[in-house]
């Protein structure tokens, strides 16, 4: 631990921190271009120059660039040092052009900052300046190169961080130029990242091009509801409108970065300019209605409804994208008032398995992002992660790079920005492969290990019929064997009901075995953590409320925030079902086209607008701050010129405080109160009252209670399913549900496609980029198909994709006779 | 039968005088504005008809319209009457002012003034102490601030003046031998009580200046400080009251000064009633003069004057009016 | 007696003062006013004078405005607002630009601000309404047809990117850089 001294204070760091950190540690911030803490130091900008006053070497040295040694005297003001960056920025800024109040990243920008507090203000210098053609690079990042400062910052994200190589340095000496060999979109869905590395505007964020400045923006700390991970972002908001997402540093769950679909996908809250418009006003049967007045109407139908047919006859419904609050309120409100109490899964496989996973964490095997980071040995059980949990990817590829084995035991066609070996097989093989990697890792019959795992070990199998597949599995296992930080990523779309807690007995195995072994689970959305926390010993599923809609002894149904309508996989049955109803009473901040359904629909607020908490996939729960007010954004034109008291457009109010309303009678701004939120699950203890707003908590138990309780996976090799089996699968752009009504993200939507394996196109007779028809029970779907080596036969792979009525296959698991697919 | 054409008389008489005084301060308003403005290189009013002459119409239109505001909390009965107090004394003193010498229609004399009472120097000392109660009440009654010190000011410095004022007279009673103020004019028959008693002259003038409110003693009202003082919350006709009041006092103040000092209606060529307007205006136009030239003094300097400078001199100046008087006399 | 003689000094140097400026104010009463009887007579203000805000356009006739927010930001009665965006050629411009002249207190800052010599100050002061909303000022409003102050500075003329002047264009640049070759 050395100790060394800068500008007169002394300060003592781990071996290999550089002395530009040691100083950021003491709060002193050495002006930096190039040097980034996640992308490391090249010394490329000479900005960060400090005087050494004594220690191993003296003189000005570059303070990225040099390890903090015992008995280092380091300034940061001396004389020499200072006229050494002043002098840098001059020369910096000899070919910087005069575009400024043209530049949007005028007002944060670091070139700016430290150009004025250096003091430079006249070019002295007389030569011409160096110019750049700018290129085109995709609708979210704007390129001007003439303002690059060649600190390298972009290209070592891009092809060393992210792992994609279509961006990067081109040229010699003074001529660097950074761009992608011809015009054309940035493959990496994490460019956006481009924006906020950049020290100056070379890349600036199209989507709010010109429309603000940073000194402008309400910003405050939100958290990304595209996926399960929960990623920590700032959100800004200039005229009632959210304009510009940036990436919030959470060394446990994002680091320094979010993905593309997270920055970019924000225009939901907007929800206008010529898309899909954001219903702003209460409505009953799909005309206006005031607040006081829908209220009136939902609470008095409600109580007749329950006086009629008694209250249970009334359901509710949440979904993955409710905060915390609103689910809590939402049980809350039918405990209170004796209606069924609320289910949050459509889908019962999806709630089972949420359910294992959320159940089998606790904190020796909870992996967090940052600690995927640093495994040795990652098996993808599965998961897509780039498609699934995009920023996940980004944490494998990083573990990757410091010499992490990654192995993919999953049937899609995976494709992420590093080397990885895939094992396609169909869903139901996969417990056992990845059983068998873990059993052959272990030595022996497991001496060493308590009886449970030695128990658990000995029903796994260990040999393969496939002999190629056996040798694989078996170098697999020897580099496992030799992992110290094995990391099991485990999803829950595709895979079967028990590989969750298989993954988690598996993780447990190794945890025993003396590694330093973790799980890290991809849930469905943003909030299937609580879902999953708050529906634990209730088994039903919008499944059983349906047939009992369907039976008649359901007659009321509450939806909050749920777009049944794209997540129901059988439109025509949902619309009967719905039909039958007395009353339905929707909540929502999304156009789901529920909202003319509702006999009452109450415009709810966004997690911009409503301070709101929620929990990410290993139990960390996090509070997005509100950003700003809401309402109609004044965008593309002046404001009218009248006087008003209200806010146009701001009939919303956070879903919790309606459901309040829902259960009292009662408007005003009352809701859930911290304590209320704590009492609904032990789990949310965590959340201390004192603490509320929570930030970073994480509320998954010190130990889970069960341990080795997955079902057995031997007994050799399933039998081939008969038909193909139809898996439903995201995609990073098209298939999500608040993605899906943010028309920033509309470029980045690709065509959807119906994937398959060649050997079983070749036997049905089809051909890849064939326009085909598929005969669902509900009906036909028409789609391109897609052909590729890549993935596990005996599947076929539908997106559940926005542009796509897949919402045909009656019921979740489907089999198809190949029969059904055919050539159009 | 008589005393029916007594009556009349005397109603046509206090019509007369009270059109006479509105007027002049109507006439009052635009003359100050006018003088002020070319005593400070400016035009005055000059947009109301020609040469701004009907600005007095304008400002009475204006008050008369104007909203009646009043402040929450106030005393109502009190906030109500307190204008009428302030624009009352001057007209009752008026009652007592000698304008002319009497009218002879054929054989009747008629006195032209309202009431020749003997004690009508009294009668003027004791109704002027009644103005305090305006600006008192008025200022208490609004419930503001700004009024309530302003109104305690005011009643400070009137009770302080009202003894100068008072002393101040003191000699002209005893060169006139009466109270009588048509006494007082005939006793100034042979040369004006200004030529030997300028002493008295000079604090009744500085004292009726503290009396009428007017700088460089506004303090009660000052505009800087106190945003108008005891008057601050009064609006539209009630502010038009005291507007009055002040505007009167001024014009009955300048008839006194004639009556007690200038030998009243008295002078050579013209009209008794023409002398007499002459040197009521006198006092008036200094008035205005002294506003455009001096500041307002300060309180301490406003208390040192009255109390240790004027009603010392007062005392010094009735004790050497007497001796000399007895001097003369015997 | 040097006492007494000081005091009666200072009195007669009261009075003296007294009557001085009695005297001064009975001078001005004989003078000719001074006022200048606006509505009639109307003074050629300074061409500096600030009043009535423009927006000026550049040479070429386009509006020099590139919505920069910098007036915005800088404006201490928060008075102007605007919303920049992007015209076909890549030309930063203010799609609406909007002065309550209500608040406006003409401090001048947004017109020392301007990067691009836009916004200006004119000495046109008589423009009052007789509601207040007809006082807030939309681009349409506030755009004149000509340079203003200085008639012949052009923002983009020197602003290095590529919007009306190609890359290298402008006065004192290289020709673009060349990435594919290496020839020095």
């Amino acid at each position: 631990m050395p100790r060394l001294v800068i500008d007169d204070r002394e300060i003592e760091v781990p071996e290999g921190t550089k002395v530009i950190d040691a100083a950021g540690r003491l709060g002193i911030m050495i002006p930096r271009f190039c040097y980034h803490e996640a992308l490391g130091a090249v010394g490329a900008c000479r900005m960060c120059a400090v005087k050494f006053l004594q220690g191993p070497f003296k003189g000005v040295q570059m303070s990225c660039m040099v390890d903090a040694k015992d008995g280092m005297v380091v300034s940061t003001t001396d004389a020499e040092a200072v006229a050494f960056r002043k002098w840098v920025i001059e020369w910096l800024m000899k070919n910087h052009p005069h575009d400024c109040p043209v530049c949007d990243e005028g007002g944060h920008c670091l070139l700016q900052d430290e150009t004025v507090s250096s003091d430079h203000s006249r070019r002295r210098f007389l030569g011409s300046k160096r110019t750049y053609r700018d290129q085109y690079l995709g609708p979210y990042v704007q390129h001007e190169m003439n303002r690059c400062i060649h600190c390298y910052r972009c290209s070592r994200f891009y092809r060393e961080y992210a792992g994609y190589r279509d961006l990067g340095a081109m040229q010699i000496a003074d001529k660097v130029y950074f761009g992608r060999f011809r015009d054309g979109r940035l493959e990496s869905p994490f460019s956006g990242n481009l924006v906020d590395l950049c020290p100056t505007g070379v890349y600036t964020d199209k989507t709010s091009r010109f429309k603000v400045r940073r000194w402008d923006l309400e910003r405050a700390p939100s958290v990304c509801i595209g996926c399960s991970l929960g990623c920590n972002t700032v959100a800004g908001a200039q005229f009632r409108a959210v304009l510009r997402i940036e990436a919030r540093t959470n060394p446990d769950v994002n680091g320094h970065f979010i993905c593309d679909a997270g920055r970019f996908g924000y225009s939901y809250t907007n929800g206008g300019a010529g898309f899909r418009q954001r219903p702003r006003e209460p409505m009953a049967a799909g005309a206006g209605i005031g607040r006081e007045g829908a209220l009136e109407r939902a609470f008095g139908a409600l109580e007749e409804v329950a006086r009629k047919y008694g209250p249970e006859s009334v359901a509710a419904l949440g979904s993955d994208r409710n905060s915390v609050e609103t689910q809590c309120a939402l049980k809350k409100m039918c405990a209170a008032k004796g209606y069924l109490p609320p289910v949050f899964f459509l889908d019962p496989a999806a709630r089972r398995k949420t359910c294992e996973a959320v159940a089998r964490l606790d904190e020796r095997i909870a992996f967090s992002r940052s600690e995927l980071e640093s495994a040795d040995f990652v098996i993808i059980a599965g998961a897509d992660p780039l498609n699934e949990a995009a920023m996940s990817a980004l944490a494998l590829r990083q573990a990757f790079r410091k010499g992490g084995r990654i192995v993919v035991i999953d049937p899609r066609p995976v494709s992420m920005p590093f080397d990885f070996e895939h094992i396609p097989v169909v869903p139901e093989a996969i417990p056992r492969i990845f059983g068998m990697i873990v059993a052959n890792s272990i030595p022996g019959e497991g001496g060493g290990l308590d009886a449970n795992a030695g128990k658990f070990l000995r029903k796994l199998d260990r040999r393969s019929e496939d002999a190629t597949l056996q040798s694989r599995i078996e170098d697999l296992a020897a580099g496992l064997a030799a992992a110290k930080r094995p990391a099991i990523v485990c999803g829950t779309g595709i895979v079967d009901e028990t590989t969750p807690a298989f993954a988690a007995d598996c993780a447990l195995l190794l945890y025993r075995a003396g590694k330093r072994a973790g799980v890290f689970y991809v849930l469905p959305g943003a909030n299937s953590y609580s879902s999953a926390v708050l529906s634990e010993n209730d088994g039903r599923t919008f499944a059983d409320i349906l047939e009992a809609m369907e039976g008649g002894s359901v007659r009321a149904l509450v939806v909050v925030e749920n777009d049944l309508f794209r997540n129901f996989p059988d439109t025509r049955r949902l619309e009967e079902a719905l039909a039958r109803l007395e009353l339905l009473i929707v909540i929502d901040y999304l156009p789901t086209g529920l909202e003319n359904r509702a006999s009452v629909f109450f415009p709810s607020s966004t997690a911009f607008e409503t301070g709101s908490t929620f929990i990410n996939q290993e139990g960390r729960a996090q509070f997005a701050h509100p950003v700003h007010a809401g309402g109609v954004p004044i965008l593309g034109g002046s404001p009218e010129h009248v006087f008003r008291p209200d806010v146009p457009g701001g009939g919303q109010k956070p879903a919790w405080s309606i459901l309040h309303g829902l259960e009292t009678g009662l408007s005003g701004s009352g809701g859930i109160s911290a304590e209320e939120i704590i009492a609904s699950h032990p789990a949310f203890g965590a959340i201390a009252p004192l603490r509320y707003p929570v930030d970073g908590v994480r509320v998954i138990p010190v130990q889970s209670k069960e341990e080795f309780t997955s079902q057995s996976v031997s007994g050799g090799e399933p039998a081939p399913p008969r038909g193909l089996r139809l898996l439903l699968v995201d995609w990073m752009f098209g298939t999500g549900e608040i993605s899906a009504y943010s028309d920033t993200l509309l470029e980045s939507i690709p065509e959807p496609v119906l994937t398959m394996h060649s050997a079983d196109a070749e036997r049905a007779g089809l051909l890849d980029g064939q326009e085909v028809a598929l005969r669902l029970e509900g009906g036909t779907v028409e789609v391109r198909l897609r052909v590729t080596e890549k993935m596990a036969e005996g599947v076929i792979l539908l997106p559940r994709h926005q542009n796509l009525r897949w919402q045909k296959i009656r019921g979740f698991p489907a089999l198809i006779d190949p029969e059904r697919i055919a050539a159009l | 039968m008589w005393w029916i054409v007594g009556f009349v008389v005397l109603l046509i008489k206090v019509a007369v005088v009270l059109g006479v005084l509105f007027g002049f301060a109507a006439g009052m308003v635009l003359v100050e504005r006018k003088l002020l403005g070319r005593l400070q290189i400016r035009y005055g009013p000059n947009r109301v008809g020609p040469f701004g002459l009907l600005q007095p119409v304008a400002d009475g239109l204006k008050l008369l319209l104007k909203e009646d505001i009043v402040p929450k909390g106030a005393d109502r009965i009190i906030f109500f009457f307190a204008p009428a107090v302030v624009a009352l004394v001057p007209l009752l003193i008026a009652a007592v002012v000698p304008f002319s010498s009497d009218l002879k229609i054929g054989e009747t004399r008629i006195p032209v003034l309202i009431a020749d009472l003997n004690v009508g120097l009294l009668f003027f000392l004791a109704v002027a102490s009644l103005s305090v109660y305006g600006v008192a009440l008025g200022g208490w009654a609004s419930n503001s601030k700004y009024s309530m010190l302003g109104s305690v000011r005011g009643a400070a410095q009137l009770i302080s003046y009202e003894l100068s004022l008072g002393l101040s007279l003191v000699p002209v009673v005893m060169l006139a031998g009466s109270f009588s103020l048509v006494d007082i004019v005939n006793a100034q028959a042979e040369y004006p009580f200004i030529l030997v008693q300028p002493v008295s002259f000079l604090i009744f003038f500085i004292s009726s200046m503290a009396e009428s409110n007017r700088l460089p003693f506004d303090l009660p009202e000052a505009e800087n400080e106190l945003i108008g003082g005891f008057h601050t919350e009064y609006s539209g006709m009630r502010f038009a009251l005291y507007f009055l009041g002040e505007y009167i006092s001024m014009v009955v103040l300048g008839a006194l000064v004639a009556v007690f000092f200038l030998g009243g209606w008295r002078g050579p060529v013209l009209p008794p009633l023409a002398w007499f307007l002459i040197k009521t205006m006198i006092t008036p136009v200094f008035f205005i003069w002294t506003r455009a030239t001096l500041p307002r003094v300060r309180y301490d300097q406003l208390m040192q004057l009255g109390w240790k400078i004027l009603l010392p001199l007062c005392l010094v100046n009735i004790i050497a009016t007497g001796g000399i008087a007895l001097l003369v006399r015997s | 007696m040097n006492e007494n003689e000081s005091r009666l000094g200072r009195i007669m140097d009261g009075i003296g003062g007294i009557v001085d400026s009695y005297a001064v104010t009975l001078k001005h009463l004989f003078r000719k006013p001074i006022t200048e009887q606006y509505p009639e007579q109307k003074k050629v203000l300074p061409e500096r004078t600030r009043a009535r805000i423009v927006l000026t356009r550049d040479p070429e006739g386009e509006e020099r405005c590139v919505s920069c927010y910098l007036c915005e930001a800088v404006c201490p009665t928060d008075c102007i607002s605007m919303e920049g965006a992007e015209r076909g050629d890549g030309r930063r411009y203010a799609l609406w630009f909007r002065i309550n002249f209500a608040r406006c207190i003409f401090c001048g800052l947004c017109e020392e601000a301007c990067p691009t010599l836009a916004i200006q100050l004119t000495p046109d002061f008589e423009f009052s309404k007789y509601h207040v909303l007809d006082l807030v000022y939309e681009k349409e409003d506030l755009l004149i047809e000509g340079c203003g102050k200085n008639s012949e500075y052009n923002y983009y003329e020197h602003a290095g990117v590529a919007v009306g002047f190609d890359k290298g264009e402008h006065p004192g640049e290289a020709k673009p850089v060349d990435v594919k070759s290496n020839m020095p």
